[in-house]
């Protein structure tokens, strides 16, 4: 009998969003299952509901032959079941020891006996094979270190099943094996491990089992040793519905900008970029596939001035545009729809006609003499209202009371509107109704037919596979594929490459890109 | 008068010995302003709560004849003021900033208001036959020659300032409140996914802060003076706040900068007869205060460009091994 | 009446009017509790003021101070900055003021102008440490401000102490301004005026500062609302990653409006000065600094508000001052009246009971859909 039962997990959320679809999911004692999908494929949801943090809209959870009802992440614990997040919930200035007994500290004479969480820590984290410094303030220490704390962290409260989250997504190779080595010895000792991860190499690494899910439902469990990864890729991908998205041909015109070697290393010493290389074209939309957290929210923000690069150019015009400002790079007629708009995109208590005027309010005709021409604008916002179909009764109104789907015509309307050189399109259509989708999808046809020069990043293949008429992947901070034609790709192999099974080397990429 | 002379009183007995007495009501109130700061709820009405236990020491003392039910209430009616900033941030969500000016301007007002309404006075409760804290003298200690002058004698208050010192070491680093206390002001989200009660940590913090609060007013009208003034906290809140950022969050770092604090407070009187003018003295922590906030946000940012250069200078450094290998 | 309710700035309006009216209600309740006379002392608050020529005549000039520090405050709190160093600018720039007043070499009428730009050039002067500190560096702004207010007010005392003291006083002081540098009365010189003229020349200190004061508002809404440095501004302080992503310089900003906003509090200080104490004292700022943070928050940082609201806030000041002199209730009471006026205005939540029917029913018809938030489900 499994050790857990999850037996027809339904998520249904207000908007509508299904997350889970009546998911059959079960795992045994003492194996180490992989849950694998794309973004947005439910597994993050599944692994909440499992961990108390969400409640399923149906279903049963059954641990041990008992079915369960978590109410709060505390029912969860108390049927031993532990998960580690990919933030880390640490408290900085505390040793590891105090971090790993936070909450339940052991107590002598009403005094926190700070011996004893010293001694339990060295305990677990030799019975386990975790090694940290117990002494050690967790400021200081390194991801991996962190990483290793928070598992110690759900042993201490006897957890037996781990739940971890995208775990190797911020470890160095190095650091990823010491994890592995981590997670064979709790496994050796009875426990459970359950990891979501999209890096499918590590999957066939370390899994016994993979599930594979995709747009919330379950592909299939499958016995690691019988699968290759070629074959977990294609149950993530699987059969795209095509967009009647009506393009009419190409015409490709002059090389417009050029990213070269860029690179770009985070906070925490983890290279994000490691030299990627390609050309954007006046005409032509280049499509970026890849699962996200791969780098490409990061490409978009170091092209787009709100990011500093390690290295690298961005070259427009012979100019190098790379750590310049936002204001320099606009002024070079490079636009963004970037992939958060409430954070960046739009100011949502300010009114509409302010959020479309931000990238022009300095210029004539909105600025007259010294001041701003209210006519001017009001006359600018009354017509993109209309040419965009914002639904809204006028241009004064606050962002906050549009819907998402408007919100983002908003921030389409601005960006094209400014008659762009080179448009860089971030997840445009995610989070928002079907007829905004359409919509915005048809304007960035439209810009492309004349002439613009588009870099379109989706998590959504269908969307770059219909849509692009150049597609690149991105895996691990490197360009490991061009298409030339986006139409003469299949969904699966642009997959495999989406998730590094497979790449081509520079030599073979270097003239398409 | 010499500089000599200055000098040699400076470091006498005595004045040594009014220096510990003049931290006292900055001590106390960033005591508590350290704990509310460590939840994560900064208490910017230390400077009225003060008032408020001033004031009810004073007037309690005068009407029940009784010392310590005095100070009872005093320190009641600190926790019952920075209730109102507790329940209207936590509750209500007022900010922390507005709703600490709302409650020093309620305080400063309130407490002018009855004094007027119950004695008459605006200036200062001096008809009253209040009532002040007896001093201490410990035995033995008191005997010894100069240190004892410096040790021994002092207000109760005082002692409990030093107290509340050790005390908040102990509570904050020691037991699993004051640890739940650090872990809600450092990590909000983490100490709610490991069940602590954050809202009720930041009320009993908040209330903390107030007694606190409130005994640092009371050592001012019952032992400092017998009386109390119209808004005789003078800036001593503000100071506290100040003492609260300069030590960084550790009772120790706290009471040192309270310390410094004070002593240019008594040194400022002192360098008065140097011709050197007291405002000026009086100025050095305030200043100090803003440069340790220059220095520490300077080193942060040196920190985090020093780190993404070295990790950048490793990046390039594994590229270019890797690409010596591959050739 | 349902659209009105729909519509924010009218919510907005209601929460100030029940806040005020909770307030002042409870002041009432608190007054029956400690007069003899309570009707009577609250009919002394409420009308005091428009009693006596020299009541209008405080009332009026009480608020002009208001409104300078409420526009200085409100320029700072649109760009959401937490400085509240209004108070140090303010006393610094009165200082200049008076400095030059009574000491600069020009004929009265350049010194008064003087000390007008000397005041604006001060406040914006002592701005600039908390405002490079926080858009450089990150370092809290309200840190700093109050560090520099304390400094402002001892270094205050010890330059007039030292260099303009009025020897054989009590107190730290200057000497009073001469006739010359009196500002003239706010109503103008002309025949048919003039008996107006000497009644409120005699009865009152109302000068033309009002008009300086109606001319800053006018100036700061302008500013804030017609001019593409106002619009920075206000985007920095809607959604400052917006701005910065849109193209503003938000370093920039900061900083401007931090020093721009020390311009009105140094006029704040030069009308407390020339108009109403004629002469450098000590604690002349007396807590006014914070008064601004009042006017500011009441107004919703709206320049056009500015002035009703220092009318009010000056009025209930007044009032306070008249019920206190005529009765037995401390005029003290307005300060708790304020703050409760303030706690209301600002609680988010206490006063939503209008908002949240109004919000049901736009749900409810399907106009309105919220977005809370990109919850990317993985």
């Amino acid at each position: 009998m499994p050790l857990i039962e999850m037996k027809k997990i339904s998520k249904i959320y207000d908007n509508g969003v299904v997350a889970n679809d009546h998911v059959n999911f079960s795992v045994n004692k003492g194996e180490i299952h992989a849950l694998v999908g794309e973004n947005g494929a439910g597994k993050s949801t599944l692994m909440k509901i499992l961990f108390g943090i969400e409640k399923p809209t149906e279903g049963q959870i059954i641990i041990d032959g008992q079915e369960k009802e978590f109410n709060s992440s505390h029912d969860a614990i108390a049927a031993k079941i532990g998960m580690v997040h990919q933030n880390f919930m640490l408290i900085p200035s505390f040793t590891v020891a105090e971090n790993v007994v936070l909450g339940s500290e052991p107590m002598k004479n009403g005094l926190i006996d700070k011996n004893k969480a010293l001694n339990v820590t060295k305990e677990l984290s030799k019975q386990f094979g975790l090694f940290v410094f117990p002494n050690a303030v967790v400021d200081a220490i390194n991801v991996g270190m962190k990483q290793r704390v928070e598992i110690l962290k759900m042993l201490y409260r006897k957890a037996e099943i781990l739940i971890m989250d995208e775990p190797t997504a911020v470890l160095t190779p190095q650091e990823t094996q010491d994890l592995f080595k981590a997670i064979r010895t709790l496994v050796h000792q009875g426990k459970t491990v359950i990891f979501i991860t999209h890096k499918l190499r590590e999957v066939k690494e370390i899994s016994d089992r993979v599930t594979v899910m995709r747009l919330g439902k379950v592909i299939g469990t499958v016995d690691t040793k019988d699968v290759t990864r070629e074959q977990i890729a294609n149950m993530m991908v699987g059969r795209e519905v095509f967009l009647d998205i009506k393009k009419p041909q190409i015409k490709r015109g002059e090389q417009r900008l050029t990213v070269k070697d860029l690179t770009y290393v985070d906070e925490t010493g983890r290279p994000v970029l490691r030299g990627v290389n390609f050309n954007l074209y006046a005409g032509e939309v280049l499509g970026i596939a890849g699962v996200e957290g791969n780098g490409q929210t990061e490409l978009v923000e170091i092209m787009t001035g709100l990011r500093p690069a390690a290295g690298g150019e961005i070259i427009v015009n012979d100019k190098d545009l790379c750590n310049k400002d936002p204001r320099t790079i606009r002024m070079m007629r490079i636009a963004h729809i970037p992939e958060d708009r409430l954070t960046n995109g739009v100011a949502v208590n300010s009114s509409i006609e302010e959020n479309l005027i931000v990238d022009r309010y300095f210029k004539q005709p909105i600025k007259k003499g010294i001041s701003l021409d209210y006519k001017t604008i009001d006359q600018m916002t009354d017509n993109l209202i209309d040419r965009f179909s914002i639904k809204t009764p006028n241009g004064k109104l606050p962002v906050s009371s549009l819907s998402g789907g408007n919100m983002q015509k908003v921030v389409v309307a601005r960006e094209l509107s400014s008659e762009p050189y080179v448009l860089i399109a971030s997840q445009p259509t995610r989070g928002i109704d079907v007829g905004a989708t359409e919509f915005i999808r048809e304007q960035l046809v439209v810009n492309r037919t004349e002439g613009t020069a588009v870099l379109l990043v989706s998590a959504d293949l269908s969307e770059v596979m219909s849509l692009s008429d150049r597609i690149i992947t991105l895996f691990e901070g490197e360009v490991t594929g061009v298409f030339p034609d986006a139409s003469s790709v299949s969904e699966e192999e642009l997959g495999t490459y989406m998730l590094g099974v497979k790449s081509q080397t520079y030599a073979e990429m270097e003239e398409y890109l | 008068m010499s500089l000599e002379t200055v000098l040699r009183s400076i470091f006498s007995a005595f004045f040594l010995a009014s220096v510990i007495r003049i931290c006292t009501p900055i001590i106390l109130p960033s005591m508590g302003g350290l704990f509310a700061t460590a939840a994560g709820t900064f208490n910017m009405a230390l400077e009225g709560i003060m008032l408020w236990g001033a004031f009810t020491g004073v007037f309690v003392s005068a009407y029940t004849g009784s010392v310590w039910l005095a100070v009872l209430c005093g320190v009641i009616a600190g926790i019952l003021a920075s209730m109102i900033l507790a329940v209207f941030h936590l509750e209500f969500g007022v900010d922390l900033v507005l709703g600490g000016l709302a409650v020093n301007l309620f305080s400063s007002g309130g407490t002018v208001f009855l004094m007027y309404t119950l004695i008459g006075e605006k200036g200062n409760t001096s008809t009253l036959p209040s009532l002040s804290v007896p001093n201490v003298h410990i035995p033995i200690i008191k005997d010894i020659p100069i240190l004892g002058e410096i040790l021994s004698g002092h207000p109760v208050f005082t002692y409990v300032a030093i107290l509340a010192i050790i005390v908040a070491y102990i509570v904050m680093f020691r037991t699993r409140f004051g640890t739940h206390v650090r872990a809600v002001g450092e990590n909000t989200e983490a100490a709610i996914t490991l069940g602590l009660n954050v809202k009720k940590i930041r009320y009993m913090a908040i209330g903390i802060s107030g007694a606190l609060a409130a005994l640092g007013g009371m050592s001012l009208s019952m032992a400092y003076l017998q009386m109390f003034q119209r808004d005789m906290s003078a800036g001593r809140g503000w100071i506290a706040l100040a003492a609260v950022n300069l030590g960084n969050r550790h009772p120790l770092g706290v009471a040192a900068a309270a310390v410094v604090f004070g002593l240019a407070d008594a040194l400022a009187n002192q360098f008065g007869s140097l011709n050197i003018p007291s405002q000026l003295v009086q100025i050095i922590p305030y200043a100090t205060t803003i440069i340790a906030l220059v220095v520490y946000a300077v080193q942060q940012k040196q920190q985090a460009i020093a780190r993404m250069k070295k990790y950048q200078q490793a990046h390039f450094e594994e590229a270019k091994a890797q690409e010596g290998a591959s050739e | 009446m349902r659209e009105l309710f729909r519509k924010k700035a009218f919510r907005e309006f209601l929460r100030v009017l029940l806040a005020l009216g909770i307030g002042l209600g409870l002041g009432f309740v608190v007054t029956i509790f400690v007069s003899k006379d309570p009707i009577g002392n609250y009919r002394a608050f409420l009308l005091g003021p428009v009693s006596q020529l020299n009541r209008i005549g405080d009332w009026l000039e009480e608020s002009t101070t208001l409104i300078f520090l409420g526009l200085a405050v409100a320029i700072v709190f649109t760009a959401k900055q937490f400085y509240i160093g209004v108070e140090g600018q303010m006393i610094l720039g009165a200082f200049v003021a008076g400095t030059i007043v009574l000491y600069a070499p020009f004929p009265p009428l350049l010194r008064v102008i003087a000390a007008f730009i000397g005041a604006a050039l001060m406040g914006m002067i002592w701005g600039v440490i908390p405002a490079v500190v926080k858009a450089y560096l990150n370092a809290s702004e309200l840190v700093s401000s109050l560090m520099m207010n304390t400094i402002a007010l001892r270094l205050f005392d010890y330059l007039v102490s030292t260099y303009l003291q009025q020897p054989k006083v009590a107190g730290i002081m200057s000497e009073l301004f001469p006739k010359e540098v009196r500002l003239p009365s706010f109503i103008p010189n002309l025949p048919f005026l003039a008996d107006i003229r000497m009644l409120w020349e005699r009865q009152t200190s109302v000068s033309v500062m009002i008009y300086v004061a109606i001319g800053a508002v006018i100036v700061v809404y302008w500013l804030l609302y017609k001019t593409p440095f106002g619009y920075e501004l206000r985007m920095v302080g809607s959604n400052s990653k917006f701005a910065r992503y849109g193209g503003i310089n938000v370093k920039r900003i900061i900083v401007l409006s931090i020093t721009i906003s020390g311009i009105f509090a140094g006029l704040a200080g030069v009308h407390v000065a020339l108009a109403i104490t004629h002469r450098i004292v000590q604690n002349m700022s007396a807590g006014l600094g914070f008064e601004g943070v009042n006017i500011a928050i009441l107004s919703f940082n709206n320049p056009a508000i500015v002035p009703f609201a220092s009318l009010l806030y000056g009025y209930l000041r007044a009032g306070a001052d008249v019920m206190e002199r005529m009765g037995d209730v401390s005029r003290e009471l307005v300060m708790i009246v304020q703050a409760a006026v303030l706690l209301l205005i600002t609680a988010e939540r206490l006063l939503p009971v209008v908002q949240q029917r109004v919000t049901t029913d736009e749900e409810e018809e399907g106009q309105v859909v919220h977005e809370k938030g990109v919850k990317h489900v993985a």
